[in-house]
């Protein structure tokens, strides 16, 4: 099957999911310290817990290599921060927007637009310049066990290849660690007309795992497929050659449309406006902030959260850290504040 | 429809997530013991989120009744 129409399928499976269990990464982190909600929090561990699980079987079973994404410490440190700051005026995660557009949310539409323009500049566009700030990946030529995906030598950092051991060893405390999380921490209740946290999780979990094996290169991710969307549906192509939309950017649209299917037969869909035109600017600077921060750290909040964590990279490590505290600070400033 | 008469009325319809979930508790907070809010509110992450969240302030739900496509009305009582 063509890789870009498996990129579509997996993408519209994400889509229906996003929609009908309402994982979104903005929510998951600020619910927790604002109203003490871990219900999609818990459900977000699911699916990192089914990934750790699954990433590294189907690395054993030889159908994929793990290929964490590179560490740049500042990088990741500064687009964390930015990025998690950005989710909460724009209203959403990187696929907490995409998938929203699937449900008829303008705000969401105008938030994704100027992540994936701004994500784009910094990518090789005319804000590339700025990853010169951040200085190069810092690499092992550790690879145990042979599970990692080497570049000229280099495997990017893990947990596991940083201290040289059985990546499964890693794999497996990490898992038990969730687990004991998930079991001890008591779920808060939710009436949900959807997915519940449970199969929500198990599920964008597996589909991860699914993700992986098709695209090979990674699981799934959105900020890149933004930029290949824009970028092949903005570009001078020759039309002879093949249009080089990719996997990824057919997951992105695949999402979208996904979500919107989902949302008619469950009756969510509505074209949704915000009364106050102010809200327009906010979430379109809170897209900038996502696009600028997911640029620079080389993923969003699925790219080094949702696929990241499983691989124990120290990258996704970083980010994860810095998008909470980024994302709590402007909740703070915008809702908690006196 | 239930037939309650509503003290106030917010209408949080088209508002980014999470501020229909943010005014709901503000409100609740100012009002008196007895007094009933509605919401109306067209997200359903909201729905489902609300009626978890307006115990901490004191708050109970009476009804959540759909009220077009997408679009629901949320009765609160302050206790």
């Amino acid at each position: 099957m063509d890789i870009r129409l498996q990129g579509l399928l997996v993408g519209i499976l994400f889509g229906v999911l996003l929609q009908r269990s309402r994982l979104c990464f903005n929510s998951a982190i600020r619910d927790i310290k604002m109203t003490k909600d871990n219900y999609l929090m818990k459900m977000a561990l699911i699916a990192v817990l089914v990934e750790t699980i699954g990433f590294h079987l189907v690395a054993q079973l030889g159908l994929i290599k793990l290929n964490p994404l590179p560490f740049i410490p500042w990088a990741q440190i500064v687009g964390g921060f930015l990025f998690g700051m950005g989710m909460v005026l724009a209203g959403g995660c990187a696929s907490g927007v995409t998938y929203r557009i699937g449900e008829g949310y303008i705000t969401a539409f105008v938030a994704a637009i100027f992540f994936g323009i701004t994500a784009s500049a910094v990518r090789g566009g005319p804000l590339q310049l700025v990853n010169n700030w951040f200085g190069k990946p810092i690499t092992t030529i550790n690879n145990p066990s042979g599970l990692y995906a080497v570049t000229d030598g280099k495997v990017n950092l893990t947990l596991a290849n940083l201290l040289n051991i059985d990546p499964w060893i890693i794999a497996i405390v990490f898992s038990l660690l969730l687990l004991a999380v998930i079991f001890v921490w008591k779920t808060t209740e939710r009436k949900v007309t959807g997915l519940n946290w449970i199969w929500g999780g198990i599920l964008v979990g597996l589909t991860g795992i699914i993700a992986y094996i098709s695209q090979k290169s990674y699981a799934l991710g959105i900020t890149g497929g933004w930029i290949n969307l824009l970028r092949t549906t903005t570009g001078e192509l020759d039309l002879s050659k093949g249009v080089p939309y990719n996997w990824i950017g057919m997951e992105v649209l695949g999402i979208i449309i996904g979500a919107f299917i989902s949302a008619i037969l469950s009756k969510e869909f509505k074209l949704r406006m915000p009364k106050d035109p102010k809200t327009f600017v906010q979430v379109a600077l809170g897209g900038i902030l996502m696009g600028f921060g997911a640029g620079v750290a080389r993923g969003c909040n699925v790219g080094h959260i949702l696929s990241g964590l499983p691989h124990l990279a120290i990258s996704s490590l970083v980010f994860t850290v810095f998008i909470v505290l980024g994302n709590w600070l402007m909740v703070w400033y915008l809702f908690e504040r006196k | 429809m239930v037939n309650v008469k509503p003290d106030y009325t917010l209408d949080e319809r088209g508002e980014v997530c999470p501020i229909p979930d943010v005014d709901t508790r503000k409100k609740l907070k100012e009002m008196k013991s007895g007094e009933i809010l509605e919401v109306l509110i067209d997200y359903a992450l909201s729905k489902e989120r609300i009626p978890a969240g307006v115990k901490e302030v004191g708050g109970e739900v009476i009804a959540i009744e759909e009220i077009g496509p997408s679009e629901w009305r949320i009765l609160i009582r302050k206790l």
